[in-house]
Protein backbone atom coordinates (compact mmCIF):
# COMPACT_ATOMS: atom_id res chain seq x y z
CA UNK A 1 0.00 0.00 0.00
CA UNK A 2 1.02 3.47 -1.12
CA UNK A 3 1.29 5.14 2.53
CA UNK A 4 1.84 8.91 1.20
CA UNK A 5 -0.99 8.81 -1.37
CA UNK A 6 -3.26 7.09 1.43
CA UNK A 7 -2.25 10.21 3.41
CA UNK A 8 -2.50 12.57 0.40
CA UNK A 9 -6.07 11.40 -0.59
CA UNK A 10 -7.52 13.82 2.04
CA UNK A 11 -9.04 10.74 4.32
CA UNK A 12 -7.42 11.62 7.20
CA UNK A 13 -8.65 15.07 7.12
CA UNK A 14 -12.53 13.75 6.69
CA UNK A 15 -11.93 11.26 9.75
CA UNK A 16 -11.44 13.92 12.04
CA UNK A 17 -13.90 15.84 10.96
CA UNK A 18 -16.11 12.63 11.73
CA UNK A 19 -17.66 12.38 7.85
CA UNK A 20 -16.73 8.92 7.16
CA UNK A 21 -18.62 5.84 7.49
CA UNK A 22 -17.81 3.07 10.17
CA UNK A 23 -15.92 0.99 8.03
CA UNK A 24 -13.81 3.72 6.71
CA UNK A 25 -13.33 4.90 9.99
CA UNK A 26 -12.13 1.30 11.32
CA UNK A 27 -9.86 1.19 8.35
CA UNK A 28 -8.08 4.38 9.16
CA UNK A 29 -7.50 3.22 13.18
CA UNK A 30 -6.38 -0.24 11.91
CA UNK A 31 -4.25 1.88 9.61
CA UNK A 32 -2.77 4.08 12.16
CA UNK A 33 -1.67 1.24 14.10
CA UNK A 34 0.26 -0.59 11.45
CA UNK A 35 2.07 2.28 10.12
CA UNK A 36 3.48 5.60 12.38
CA UNK A 37 3.28 8.09 9.57
CA UNK A 38 -0.32 7.72 9.55
CA UNK A 39 -0.72 8.14 13.42
CA UNK A 40 2.13 11.27 12.99
CA UNK A 41 -0.04 12.74 10.08
CA UNK A 42 -3.58 12.53 12.45
CA UNK A 43 -1.81 13.42 15.10
CA UNK A 44 -0.19 16.47 13.37
CA UNK A 45 -3.31 17.41 11.79
CA UNK A 46 -5.49 17.06 14.93
CA UNK A 47 -3.19 20.02 16.66
CA UNK A 48 -3.57 22.02 13.49
CA UNK A 49 -7.11 21.69 14.05
CA UNK A 50 -7.28 22.72 17.36
CA UNK A 51 -4.55 25.55 16.64
CA UNK A 52 -7.08 26.65 14.21
CA UNK A 53 -10.02 26.59 16.31
CA UNK A 54 -7.99 27.75 18.99
CA UNK A 55 -6.42 31.00 17.42
CA UNK A 56 -9.76 31.78 15.65
CA UNK A 57 -12.10 31.40 18.56
CA UNK A 58 -13.38 34.32 21.42
CA UNK A 59 -13.84 32.36 24.60
CA UNK A 60 -17.55 32.17 25.75
CA UNK A 61 -18.74 34.62 28.16
CA UNK A 62 -18.22 33.72 31.72
CA UNK A 63 -21.79 33.39 32.18
CA UNK A 64 -22.18 30.65 30.52
CA UNK A 65 -19.02 28.93 32.48
CA UNK A 66 -21.12 29.81 35.37
CA UNK A 67 -24.71 28.12 33.82
CA UNK A 68 -22.72 24.89 32.89
CA UNK A 69 -20.94 24.41 36.33
CA UNK A 70 -24.23 25.01 37.95
CA UNK A 71 -25.84 22.42 35.95
CA UNK A 72 -22.91 20.17 36.79
CA UNK A 73 -22.59 21.02 40.46
CA UNK A 74 -24.97 17.75 40.80
CA UNK A 75 -22.89 15.51 39.20
CA UNK A 76 -19.10 16.12 41.06
CA UNK A 77 -17.87 13.43 43.25
CA UNK A 78 -18.08 14.74 46.44
CA UNK A 79 -14.91 15.31 48.06
CA UNK A 80 -14.79 12.25 50.88
CA UNK A 81 -13.93 13.85 54.25
CA UNK A 82 -10.49 12.29 55.52
CA UNK A 83 -10.65 9.24 57.03
CA UNK A 84 -10.08 8.97 61.02
CA UNK A 85 -7.94 12.15 61.24
CA UNK A 86 -5.35 11.48 64.24
CA UNK A 87 -5.79 13.78 66.83
CA UNK A 88 -3.34 16.55 66.69
CA UNK A 89 -0.26 15.21 69.03
CA UNK A 90 1.90 18.27 70.30
CA UNK A 91 3.05 16.74 73.07
CA UNK A 92 5.94 18.75 73.53
CA UNK A 93 7.37 16.72 76.19
CA UNK A 94 10.21 18.37 78.18
CA UNK A 95 12.99 15.66 78.01
CA UNK A 96 13.16 13.50 80.65
CA UNK A 97 14.69 10.02 80.67
CA UNK A 98 14.33 8.22 77.63
CA UNK A 99 11.84 5.70 79.37
CA UNK A 100 9.75 8.24 79.71
CA UNK A 101 9.49 9.00 76.39
CA UNK A 102 8.81 5.59 75.48
CA UNK A 103 5.71 5.22 77.80
CA UNK A 104 4.61 8.37 77.03
CA UNK A 105 4.36 6.99 73.08
CA UNK A 106 3.34 3.53 73.97
CA UNK A 107 0.75 5.05 76.34
CA UNK A 108 -0.25 7.51 72.78
CA UNK A 109 -0.45 4.44 70.75
CA UNK A 110 -2.25 2.35 73.38
CA UNK A 111 -4.84 5.40 73.89
CA UNK A 112 -5.04 5.68 69.67
CA UNK A 113 -5.48 1.81 69.49
CA UNK A 114 -8.31 1.84 71.49
CA UNK A 115 -10.10 4.52 70.08
CA UNK A 116 -9.85 2.97 67.02
CA UNK A 117 -10.89 -0.14 68.36
CA UNK A 118 -13.82 1.52 69.85
CA UNK A 119 -14.62 3.38 66.36
CA UNK A 120 -14.20 0.35 64.35
CA UNK A 121 -16.38 -2.10 66.62
CA UNK A 122 -19.32 0.94 66.07
CA UNK A 123 -19.12 0.93 62.69
CA UNK A 124 -19.07 -2.91 62.71
CA UNK A 125 -22.43 -3.17 64.70
CA UNK A 126 -23.84 -0.51 62.62
CA UNK A 127 -23.41 -2.12 59.76
CA UNK A 128 -24.32 -5.78 61.08
CA UNK A 129 -27.30 -3.93 62.26
CA UNK A 130 -28.32 -2.56 58.63
CA UNK A 131 -27.13 -5.69 57.35
CA UNK A 132 -30.18 -7.66 59.31
CA UNK A 133 -32.43 -5.23 58.44
CA UNK A 134 -31.59 -5.59 54.37
CA UNK A 135 -31.71 -8.90 55.08
CA UNK A 136 -35.14 -8.45 56.47
CA UNK A 137 -36.32 -6.53 53.74
CA UNK A 138 -35.35 -8.79 51.57
CA UNK A 139 -37.14 -11.80 53.23
CA UNK A 140 -40.61 -9.87 53.27
CA UNK A 141 -39.61 -9.05 49.46
CA UNK A 142 -39.40 -12.27 48.49
CA UNK A 143 -42.43 -13.38 50.55
CA UNK A 144 -44.51 -10.77 49.01
CA UNK A 145 -43.11 -12.05 45.64
CA UNK A 146 -43.92 -15.28 46.24
CA UNK A 147 -47.36 -14.84 47.14
CA UNK A 148 -48.21 -12.46 43.98
CA UNK A 149 -46.87 -15.37 42.16
CA UNK A 150 -49.62 -17.72 43.44
CA UNK A 151 -51.77 -15.20 43.17
CA UNK A 152 -51.14 -14.94 39.27
CA UNK A 153 -50.71 -19.19 38.58
CA UNK A 154 -53.73 -19.42 40.23
CA UNK A 155 -55.56 -16.53 37.93
CA UNK A 156 -53.96 -17.61 34.72
CA UNK A 157 -54.99 -21.34 34.90
CA UNK A 158 -58.69 -19.75 35.44
CA UNK A 159 -57.83 -17.56 32.63
CA UNK A 160 -56.99 -20.85 30.76
CA UNK A 161 -59.98 -22.64 31.84
CA UNK A 162 -62.66 -20.16 31.03
CA UNK A 163 -61.09 -19.32 27.53
CA UNK A 164 -60.92 -23.36 26.52
CA UNK A 165 -63.98 -23.81 28.75
CA UNK A 166 -67.33 -23.86 26.95
CA UNK A 167 -68.72 -21.20 29.50
CA UNK A 168 -71.83 -19.55 29.32
CA UNK A 169 -72.68 -16.49 31.26
CA UNK A 170 -75.45 -16.09 33.36
CA UNK A 171 -76.34 -12.80 35.32
CA UNK A 172 -77.60 -12.53 38.32
CA UNK A 173 -79.61 -9.06 39.85
CA UNK A 174 -81.52 -7.91 42.40
CA UNK A 175 -83.41 -5.49 40.83
CA UNK A 176 -86.70 -7.25 41.34
CA UNK A 177 -85.95 -7.96 44.59
CA UNK A 178 -86.43 -6.46 47.88
CA UNK A 179 -83.06 -6.86 49.09
CA UNK A 180 -80.07 -5.05 47.30
CA UNK A 181 -81.45 -3.23 44.36
CA UNK A 182 -78.28 -2.85 42.94
CA UNK A 183 -76.65 -5.92 43.55
CA UNK A 184 -75.13 -8.00 40.23
CA UNK A 185 -73.00 -10.95 40.21
CA UNK A 186 -72.01 -13.40 37.20
CA UNK A 187 -71.86 -17.04 37.33
CA UNK A 188 -70.03 -18.28 34.40
CA UNK A 189 -71.01 -21.86 33.83
CA UNK A 190 -69.70 -24.82 31.83
CA UNK A 191 -72.48 -27.25 31.76
CA UNK A 192 -70.53 -30.43 30.09
CA UNK A 193 -67.33 -29.74 31.80
CA UNK A 194 -69.69 -28.82 34.97
CA UNK A 195 -67.73 -26.03 36.40
CA UNK A 196 -68.94 -22.84 37.52
CA UNK A 197 -67.47 -19.65 38.69
CA UNK A 198 -68.53 -16.53 39.66
CA UNK A 199 -67.59 -12.70 39.69
CA UNK A 200 -68.79 -10.40 41.79
CA UNK A 201 -69.94 -7.22 40.21
CA UNK A 202 -71.70 -5.23 42.58
CA UNK A 203 -72.53 -6.64 46.33
CA UNK A 204 -72.54 -5.20 49.47
CA UNK A 205 -70.47 -6.46 52.47
CA UNK A 206 -71.98 -8.19 55.25
CA UNK A 207 -71.57 -8.94 59.02
CA UNK A 208 -69.35 -11.76 60.21
CA UNK A 209 -72.01 -13.72 61.26
CA UNK A 210 -73.48 -13.95 57.64
CA UNK A 211 -72.27 -15.28 54.53
CA UNK A 212 -73.70 -15.61 50.87
CA UNK A 213 -74.40 -18.23 49.46
CA UNK A 214 -74.80 -19.29 45.58
CA UNK A 215 -77.93 -22.20 45.10
CA UNK A 216 -78.13 -24.10 41.82
CA UNK A 217 -81.95 -24.45 41.41
CA UNK A 218 -82.79 -27.71 39.02
CA UNK A 219 -85.67 -30.24 39.05
CA UNK A 220 -84.50 -31.39 42.77
CA UNK A 221 -84.63 -27.85 44.33
CA UNK A 222 -81.76 -25.62 45.13
CA UNK A 223 -78.77 -27.15 45.86
CA UNK A 224 -75.89 -25.37 47.64
CA UNK A 225 -72.97 -24.78 45.85
CA UNK A 226 -70.85 -22.38 47.73
CA UNK A 227 -70.13 -19.49 49.39
CA UNK A 228 -69.38 -16.28 47.88
CA UNK A 229 -67.14 -13.52 48.82
CA UNK A 230 -68.44 -10.39 48.42
CA UNK A 231 -64.96 -8.35 48.60
CA UNK A 232 -62.95 -9.84 45.69
CA UNK A 233 -64.67 -8.06 42.72
CA UNK A 234 -64.27 -8.54 39.52
CA UNK A 235 -62.23 -11.94 40.11
CA UNK A 236 -63.90 -15.83 39.54
CA UNK A 237 -64.42 -17.75 42.65
CA UNK A 238 -64.48 -21.28 41.74
CA UNK A 239 -68.14 -22.84 43.31
CA UNK A 240 -68.95 -26.48 43.23
CA UNK A 241 -69.67 -28.68 40.36
CA UNK A 242 -73.17 -28.60 39.02
CA UNK A 243 -74.45 -30.23 35.69
CA UNK A 244 -78.06 -28.94 35.84
CA UNK A 245 -79.62 -25.93 36.97
CA UNK A 246 -82.56 -23.96 35.43
CA UNK A 247 -81.36 -20.88 37.22
CA UNK A 248 -79.16 -19.49 40.09
CA UNK A 249 -79.21 -17.25 42.61
CA UNK A 250 -77.77 -15.95 46.41
CA UNK A 251 -79.19 -15.93 49.59
CA UNK A 252 -78.14 -14.42 53.57
CA UNK A 253 -77.63 -17.60 55.26
CA UNK A 254 -76.07 -17.75 58.91
CA UNK A 255 -72.07 -17.94 58.58
CA UNK A 256 -71.31 -21.28 57.03
CA UNK A 257 -74.42 -21.34 55.10
CA UNK A 258 -77.11 -23.76 54.98
CA UNK A 259 -78.73 -26.45 53.59
CA UNK A 260 -81.65 -24.68 52.39
CA UNK A 261 -81.50 -21.38 51.23
CA UNK A 262 -83.29 -19.08 53.33
CA UNK A 263 -85.54 -17.14 50.49
CA UNK A 264 -86.81 -14.62 52.54
CA UNK A 265 -82.93 -13.34 51.97
CA UNK A 266 -82.97 -13.68 48.71
CA UNK A 267 -80.23 -11.18 47.10
CA UNK A 268 -79.53 -12.05 43.37
CA UNK A 269 -81.17 -14.19 40.87
CA UNK A 270 -80.51 -15.66 37.13
CA UNK A 271 -82.15 -17.49 35.24
CA UNK A 272 -80.03 -20.10 32.76
CA UNK A 273 -82.23 -19.78 29.87
CA UNK B 1 -2.48 17.47 32.52
CA UNK B 2 -1.99 14.31 29.90
CA UNK B 3 -5.10 13.34 28.11
CA UNK B 4 -5.44 9.99 29.76
CA UNK B 5 -5.77 11.91 33.40
CA UNK B 6 -8.11 13.98 31.83
CA UNK B 7 -10.21 11.55 30.96
CA UNK B 8 -9.60 9.46 33.61
CA UNK B 9 -10.42 12.65 35.88
CA UNK B 10 -13.96 13.20 33.76
CA UNK B 11 -15.44 9.50 34.83
CA UNK B 12 -14.63 10.20 37.66
CA UNK B 13 -16.59 13.58 37.74
CA UNK B 14 -13.52 15.27 39.69
CA UNK B 15 -14.77 18.82 39.36
CA UNK B 16 -10.94 20.34 38.98
CA UNK B 17 -10.36 17.89 36.09
CA UNK B 18 -13.52 19.44 34.73
CA UNK B 19 -12.61 23.04 35.05
CA UNK B 20 -9.11 22.29 33.51
CA UNK B 21 -10.70 20.89 30.32
CA UNK B 22 -12.91 23.67 30.50
CA UNK B 23 -9.89 26.43 30.53
CA UNK B 24 -8.05 24.62 27.79
CA UNK B 25 -10.62 23.79 25.00
CA UNK B 26 -13.83 25.97 25.63
CA UNK B 27 -12.28 28.67 23.40
CA UNK B 28 -11.30 26.01 20.63
CA UNK B 29 -14.38 24.32 21.14
CA UNK B 30 -16.85 27.63 21.29
CA UNK B 31 -15.05 28.26 18.07
CA UNK B 32 -16.15 25.34 16.01
CA UNK B 33 -19.66 26.42 17.19
CA UNK B 34 -19.24 30.17 16.59
CA UNK B 35 -18.03 29.69 13.48
CA UNK B 36 -21.18 28.09 11.64
CA UNK B 37 -23.48 29.61 14.38
CA UNK B 38 -23.31 33.23 13.79
CA UNK B 39 -26.06 34.77 16.44
CA UNK B 40 -23.90 34.54 19.88
CA UNK B 41 -26.64 34.17 22.17
CA UNK B 42 -27.91 30.60 20.29
CA UNK B 43 -24.05 29.62 19.94
CA UNK B 44 -23.63 30.01 23.61
CA UNK B 45 -26.83 27.86 23.94
CA UNK B 46 -25.55 25.19 21.97
CA UNK B 47 -21.59 25.38 23.96
CA UNK B 48 -23.50 25.12 27.10
CA UNK B 49 -25.18 21.72 25.95
CA UNK B 50 -22.62 20.47 24.02
CA UNK B 51 -20.21 20.76 27.30
CA UNK B 52 -22.68 19.42 29.47
CA UNK B 53 -22.84 16.07 26.58
CA UNK B 54 -19.34 16.00 26.58
CA UNK B 55 -18.69 15.60 30.52
CA UNK B 56 -21.66 12.75 30.65
CA UNK B 57 -20.72 10.84 27.14
CA UNK B 58 -17.24 10.98 28.74
CA UNK B 59 -18.07 7.20 29.54
CA UNK B 60 -18.96 6.23 26.11
CA UNK B 61 -16.07 8.11 24.75
CA UNK B 62 -13.27 5.10 23.19
CA UNK B 63 -10.06 6.22 23.04
CA UNK B 64 -9.18 3.84 20.47
CA UNK B 65 -11.05 5.14 18.10
CA UNK B 66 -9.67 8.73 18.20
CA UNK B 67 -7.91 11.37 19.72
CA UNK B 68 -10.55 13.77 22.63
CA UNK B 69 -10.03 16.91 20.96
CA UNK B 70 -11.45 15.24 18.31
CA UNK B 71 -14.33 13.47 19.46
CA UNK B 72 -15.37 16.69 21.62
CA UNK B 73 -14.85 19.06 17.97
CA UNK B 74 -16.64 16.93 16.16
CA UNK B 75 -19.84 16.77 18.65
CA UNK B 76 -19.99 20.65 19.26
CA UNK B 77 -19.75 20.69 15.19
CA UNK B 78 -22.70 17.94 15.18
CA UNK B 79 -24.73 19.86 17.77
CA UNK B 80 -24.29 22.96 15.38
CA UNK B 81 -25.43 21.46 12.10
CA UNK B 82 -27.87 20.37 14.19
CA UNK B 83 -29.13 23.45 15.36
CA UNK B 84 -28.50 25.09 12.22
CA UNK B 85 -30.73 22.83 10.25
CA UNK B 86 -33.39 23.20 13.01
CA UNK B 87 -36.73 25.52 11.69
CA UNK B 88 -35.46 27.84 14.89
CA UNK B 89 -32.78 29.19 13.04
CA UNK B 90 -32.96 29.01 9.87
CA UNK B 91 -35.40 32.18 8.95
CA UNK B 92 -34.39 34.20 11.62
CA UNK B 93 -30.26 34.03 10.74
CA UNK B 94 -28.30 33.14 7.57
CA UNK B 95 -25.28 31.30 7.30
CA UNK B 96 -22.40 32.49 8.49
CA UNK B 97 -19.06 33.55 5.76
CA UNK B 98 -15.38 33.93 7.15
CA UNK B 99 -16.14 37.54 6.32
CA UNK B 100 -19.05 37.94 8.42
CA UNK B 101 -17.23 36.21 11.20
CA UNK B 102 -14.13 38.28 10.75
CA UNK B 103 -16.20 40.97 11.09
CA UNK B 104 -17.88 40.17 14.49
CA UNK B 105 -14.40 39.38 15.70
CA UNK B 106 -13.11 42.86 14.67
CA UNK B 107 -16.09 44.48 15.61
CA UNK B 108 -15.69 43.15 19.41
CA UNK B 109 -14.65 45.60 21.68
CA UNK B 110 -11.32 44.12 23.13
CA UNK B 111 -8.32 44.56 22.07
CA UNK B 112 -7.45 40.70 21.80
CA UNK B 113 -10.32 39.79 19.31
CA UNK B 114 -9.00 42.83 17.41
CA UNK B 115 -6.09 41.58 17.19
CA UNK B 116 -7.01 37.96 16.32
CA UNK B 117 -8.92 39.61 13.70
CA UNK B 118 -5.93 40.65 11.57
CA UNK B 119 -4.12 37.76 12.39
CA UNK B 120 -7.48 35.28 11.19
CA UNK B 121 -7.92 37.76 8.11
CA UNK B 122 -3.96 37.12 6.94
CA UNK B 123 -4.38 33.50 7.78
CA UNK B 124 -7.09 33.44 5.50
CA UNK B 125 -5.69 34.99 2.95
CA UNK B 126 -3.37 32.50 2.19
CA UNK B 127 -5.42 30.37 1.33
CA UNK B 128 -6.55 30.40 -2.53
CA UNK B 129 -9.67 30.77 -4.10
CA UNK B 130 -10.46 27.42 -4.05
CA UNK B 131 -9.02 26.68 -0.61
CA UNK B 132 -10.89 29.45 0.73
CA UNK B 133 -14.29 28.14 -0.69
CA UNK B 134 -14.11 24.82 1.00
CA UNK B 135 -13.09 26.39 4.18
CA UNK B 136 -15.85 28.63 4.08
CA UNK B 137 -18.38 25.72 3.33
CA UNK B 138 -17.02 23.08 5.44
CA UNK B 139 -15.91 25.30 8.79
CA UNK B 140 -17.72 28.12 8.09
CA UNK B 141 -21.38 26.78 6.93
CA UNK B 142 -21.15 23.09 8.34
CA UNK B 143 -21.32 21.54 5.33
CA UNK B 144 -20.30 18.05 4.99
CA UNK B 145 -17.81 17.16 2.08
CA UNK B 146 -20.31 15.23 0.43
CA UNK B 147 -22.95 17.97 0.43
CA UNK B 148 -20.29 20.47 -1.11
CA UNK B 149 -19.84 17.77 -3.96
CA UNK B 150 -23.32 17.40 -4.66
CA UNK B 151 -24.64 20.89 -4.10
CA UNK B 152 -21.52 22.56 -6.56
CA UNK B 153 -20.74 19.64 -8.70
CA UNK B 154 -17.32 19.17 -7.39
CA UNK B 155 -16.11 15.26 -7.48
CA UNK B 156 -15.87 13.82 -4.20
CA UNK B 157 -12.01 13.19 -4.50
CA UNK B 158 -11.47 16.59 -5.73
CA UNK B 159 -13.25 18.15 -2.14
CA UNK B 160 -11.09 15.70 -0.68
CA UNK B 161 -7.94 16.96 -1.89
CA UNK B 162 -9.13 20.55 -1.54
CA UNK B 163 -9.91 19.86 2.08
CA UNK B 164 -6.68 18.39 2.22
CA UNK B 165 -4.54 21.15 0.88
CA UNK B 166 -6.54 23.82 2.98
CA UNK B 167 -5.75 22.24 5.71
CA UNK B 168 -1.86 22.00 4.88
CA UNK B 169 -1.83 26.02 4.00
CA UNK B 170 -3.57 26.61 7.69
CA UNK B 171 -0.82 23.99 9.06
CA UNK B 172 2.24 25.97 7.86
CA UNK B 173 0.82 29.52 8.82
CA UNK B 174 -1.36 28.62 12.11
CA UNK B 175 2.20 29.31 14.25
CA UNK B 176 2.18 33.13 12.76
CA UNK B 177 -0.68 34.54 14.38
Amino acid sequence: MDIQSYIASGKLELFLLGELTEREREEVLALAKTHPEIQRELDDLEETMFSFDEKMGVAPSPKVKEKIFASLEESFKKEEPDFVKPAPVEAKVVKLSPWKNFAIAASLVAVLASAAAIYFAGKFYDTEERFTALLQDQQVMADNLNQVKLEFEETDSRLDRLVSGDFKRVQMIGETLPMQKDAKVDVFWDQSAQEVFVAVNNLNSLSAEFDYQLWAIGKDGPVGIGLVNPGEKFTLQQMQAVAEAGAFAITIEPKGGSKAPNLEKLVVLGETA
Amino acid sequence: MQEDEIIAGLRARDRKTTEYLYEKYSRALFAVIARIISDSDIAEEVFHDSFLKITKKIDSYDESKGRLYTWMANICRNASIDKLRSKEISQSTKTNTIDDFVYGLESNSGTMEQVEAIGVKELMNQLNEDQRFIIEYIYFKGYTHSEVSEEFEIPLGTVKSRVRASLQVLKKNIDRI
